[in-house]
């Protein structure tokens, strides 16, 4: 069963396009329209479909257009062509801590992130401390999340994430940070997730970890798919390109 | 779907209301100081002069004030919103009007207890209270003009980075420019500047149905309506244009 469909998503950004103006140079550069831009075509037809339960790799240098795939996905972007279809409840986690509120408390983000992901009051009140375990935070529930250290953030946006019964679950680099113990923890996690049938979509740079988990994988290079393939296949080409 | 936007909402605005009252045990009574301040020191310097002939005239100077202060605190907010909350925007996919719907949310509450201390008043000159039961429908009105209002800033304030601080300066002269410690005739050039101030509307109508007991005139509830229903439709159709624009631009 196909949870994700992607086919022919194009998307490009506008550089140089000066977003930060005021009304006044607006209205001067309107006038005099001196803006030079530049179209970059950060994904350029790209198709390809996830199962249910699938966990798939997706690869790619930096500014390949993995990160922007995955807000198109998550519907954070709007693509410009193509269509996109998903089933069931998306959950992102692009950015690392998804801009967790730092003057309010371990608590009251998690009341408010659950609730972003549809969780209702009860709901919440029966996974807190699920959560707060996952993440190893006991003791700092009613402490502010701008004391904690950039792991300890992660740990709860990723603790958040998980509980929140994803049927599609977006992960961009969340490996990066955590210690050894979280991280078999969290892949463990992830496991579980993908036999219980939610489909994840894994973006990373981390090799191994692409092997450990993935069956299939995607390479992304330049906003264009360059293979979708067995994962160890598309690995082998893939650390063949970068050899030079 | 409605409940959960609902849902959501209230759980932001608690959030956002936490969050400006770290700290701070006073917390609600911050809310109210500024319109009390505000209300005093406009009486006691204008009390004598330009009171005089406005029946009332502490009744009318502080219903002004709280539904003007309304306006002003929701849309100076939502001039920085979007801003405020870009990495929760790039990062998750949610309904970008309930951003704006929490600072209604939010305001409304400190509101209330506005309304609560103007009730207080009006027990205090024994004026006649009943007309406040009309407040909820005006109040109603007065959100979905502001709502709209509120959608059509916040997505403006992407594009012109500078409008937060325009529309501070705006605000000070609309709100010089509103009937609030003084009244206006029927006549003269401000009384028609005025006929294009939705906010003049919904105040002359409480003031007339609380303070007055009287019914408002007809041509001005239209037009409450009609400046209601135009700016939630404007506002709506601006903010689905661009909003999806947003996470790309901040």
């Amino acid at each position: 069963m196909k949870k994700i469909i992607v086919k022919n998503v194009s998307k490009n950004f506008k550089i140089g396009f000066e977003k930060n103006q005021g009304v006044l140079a607006r209205f001067i550069s309107f006038f005099s329209g001196k803006t030079p831009q530049r179209n970059i075509k950060t994904l350029d037809n790209i198709s390809f479909y996830a199962n249910k339960g699938e966990i798939l790799g997706i690869i790619g240098k930096n500014g390949s257009g993995k990160s922007t795939l995955l807000r198109i996905i998550a519907g954070i972007y709007k693509k410009d062509k193509g269509e996109i279809l998903t089933y069931g409840k998306i959950i992102p986690l692009i950015n690392l801590n998804y801009g967790l509120k730092e003057r309010l408390t371990l608590k009251d983000n998690i009341y408010l992130y659950c609730s972003f992901f549809g969780l209702s009051k009860n709901q919440i009140k029966q996974k807190f401390d699920l959560i707060v375990e996952f993440a190893e935070l006991k003791n700092f529930i009613n402490t502010k999340i701008y004391q904690f250290s950039e792991g300890m953030k992660q740990r709860l946006a990723f603790s958040i994430a998980i509980h929140c019964q994803p049927e599609i679950l977006l992960l961009d680099e969340v490996f990066e940070v955590g210690d050894k113990n979280f991280k078999q923890k969290s892949s463990n996690k992830i496991e579980e997730l993908a036999k219980n049938g939610t489909t994840v979509l894994l973006v990373s740079h981390d090799i191994n970890l692409i092997n450990k988990h993935c069956q299939r994988t995607i390479w992304l290079e330049k906003g264009k798919i360059m293979k979708d393939d067995k994962t160890s296949i598309v690995i082998a080409e893939y650390l063949n390109s970068n050899e030079f | 779907m409605l409940k959960k936007g609902l849902n959501l909402a209230v759980v932001l605005a608690k959030m956002e209301f936490k969050l400006r009252n770290e700290g701070s045990y006073l917390g609600i009574f911050w809310y109210l100081l500024n319109p009390i301040l505000t209300f005093f020191v406009l009486l006691i310097v204008f009390g004598n002069k330009l009171g005089q002939n406005i029946p009332n005239y502490s009744l009318y100077l502080l219903l002004g004030i709280i539904m003007f202060n309304f306006f002003r605190q929701v849309t100076i907010e939502s001039t920085k919103i979007i801003q405020d909350n870009r990495w929760l925007i790039k990062s998750i996919n949610f309904p970008r009007e309930i951003l704006i719907n929490s600072i209604i949310l939010k305001t409304l509450f400190s509101h209330i207890f506005e309304i609560i201390l103007f009730t207080a008043l009006l027990f205090i000159f024994k004026a006649p209270f009943w007309g406040i039961i009309f407040y909820p429908l005006i109040l109603l009105f007065f959100c979905f003009f502001i709502y709209g209002f509120s959608l059509i800033l916040s997505s403006l304030a992407i594009y012109f980075i500078d409008l937060n601080n325009i529309w501070l300066f705006a605000i000070s002269l609309i709100w010089l420019g509103t009937p609030i410690f003084y009244t206006i005739e029927n006549q003269g050039w401000l009384f028609k500047l005025n006929l294009l101030n939705p906010c003049y509307y919904f105040i002359t109508i409480a003031r007339d149905l609380i303070i007055y007991t009287k019914s408002p005139e007809i041509w001005m509830v239209l037009g409450a309506i009609f400046y209601s229903l135009l700016f939630l439709i404007i506002g709506k159709y601006i903010f689905s244009k661009l909003k999806y624009k947003f996470a790309e631009l901040i």
